[in-house]
């Protein structure tokens, strides 16, 4: 039986992320032995790769496209976030969680559901996107076997207690699920995610 | 940033990670974890902790499977010719729901040991599956083969290697963590596909 698994981009990239230069030969890299905080950060790492140049792809002047206005016959694109939205629900999110982790205050008011209102421009929100794959590499650093399923406070204000595990991680499967999305809102402005396209 | 509550995320923070599946609307008031509420908790393990972000991914997955209607399973967004835009070779839903089922088997199979189905020959799965019926039910037991690997999970085994079918070795926990993250990205194109047929995601809809 011929295999050829090829969950590209995203699942070639992290097998390499975190397995590194073995995860082809089979035969182990004198590297140093994976730890939690090295597992992780490859993660965020992987996501941060695909996430940030997805953002970056869409130009300035569709930067706040939705998909309602395509008028798509028989579709419900009702009340969904505009891709700038996308980005910042994600970076204030990543603020949230990580910042539980790592132990650090967000750096601004993370407003509501869709981030700081006050960052409008392409620049300004992917500056703070950015900034904040910066803090979730903090996170995944304070990382270790003792301190993982230690709880923390819950970020948004909530009774729960979430463990640092679930909140590193979180993060980063959260960030997938608006990553999927994104990658549609720029299909159809006719680009090719980053991501996708054909390796040179 | 007391007013920063995501959508799903807030209400299952202590459940891992909630499906946003695309909504403008912040959650009207935070509900309480369960395990917020119970007393006393027991202390976290790692495969507990990783199995509630399966549990989430599992339940949002499937709804948004089981949510497109059997005639649109092989939709893909090509067929409405947007103006402008780039669609070429993308999945069909049918596709990603498959291909996700078998990155499912790939990663978890690695962590169990057990084999993976024969019928697996690539990326998008068996292509004797055609209906919507054997598709959904393939990825049933794909999630169930992943609460399979994730209970094998401690903190003492989480950094030791597997050896995937491809030979290459990947730590424990990434193998048994990293397919929750992959099939979230693609549950959000599948949240698009399911939009462009007029289908609400059931994770998105209002709670009654």
């Amino acid at each position: 039986m011929k295999l050829i698994f090829r969950f590209l981009p995203l699942a070639a990239l992290l097998i390499f992320a975190v397995s590194g230069a073995f995860a082809q030969s089979g035969t182990p890299a004198p590297a140093s032995a994976p730890t939690f905080s090295t597992v992780i950060d490859r993660q965020i790492s992987s996501l941060e790769r695909e996430f940030v140049s997805a953002a970056e792809a869409m130009p300035d002047d569709k930067f706040n496209f939705a998909p309602a206005t395509l008028n798509i016959k028989g579709s419900e694109y009702k009340g969904v976030k505009t891709f700038a939205l996308e980005v910042r629900h994600v970076a204030a999110t990543n603020f949230a969680m990580w910042g539980a982790v790592a132990g650090e205050k967000p750096p601004m008011d993370l407003g509501g559901d869709d981030g700081p209102e006050s960052l409008k421009t392409k620049a300004e929100i992917v500056k703070f996107l950015k900034d904040s794959f910066a803090l979730g590499h903090r996170a995944a650093k304070s990382l270790t076997a003792e301190n993982v399923l230690g709880t923390v406070p819950s970020p948004f204000g909530d009774s729960s207690t979430p463990t640092r595990l679930n909140l590193a991680t979180g993060a980063t499967a959260h960030a997938f699920d608006h990553y999927g999305q994104m990658v549609e809102y720029l299909r159809m402005n006719g680009i090719i995610p980053p991501a996708s396209r054909p390796q040179k | 940033m007391k007013h920063l509550r995501m959508f799903c995320i807030v209400a299952l923070l202590s459940l891992a990670v909630g499906l946003s599946a695309q909504t403008a609307a912040p959650a009207a008031k935070p509900t309480p974890a369960p395990q917020a509420m119970a007393s006393p908790k027991p202390a976290p393990t790692l495969s507990g902790a990783i199995d509630m972000q399966l549990n989430m991914l599992e339940k949002g997955f499937v709804d948004a499977a089981e949510a497109m209607p059997e005639d649109k399973y092989n939709f893909s967004p090509e067929s409405l010719k947007i103006p402008g835009a780039d669609y070429a070779t993308v999945r069909t839903f049918a596709a990603e729901v498959k291909h996700v089922a078998t990155a499912n088997y790939f990663f978890w199979s690695s962590v169990t040991g057990d084999p993976m189905p024969a019928s697996i020959k690539g990326p998008n799965g068996p292509e004797e599956l055609k209906t919507k019926a054997e598709i959904v039910k393939f990825l049933k037991d794909s999630f169930a083969l992943g609460h399979k690997a994730i209970g094998t999970l401690t903190t003492q085994n989480a950094t030791e290697m597997v050896i995937n079918v491809r030979g290459q070795q990947q730590t424990r926990i990434f193998a048994a963590s990293f397919p929750v993250a992959h099939a979230f990205d693609h549950y959000g194109q599948m949240v698009e596909y399911l939009r462009m047929n007029g289908v609400v995601p059931p994770a998105s809809r209002q709670q009654n």
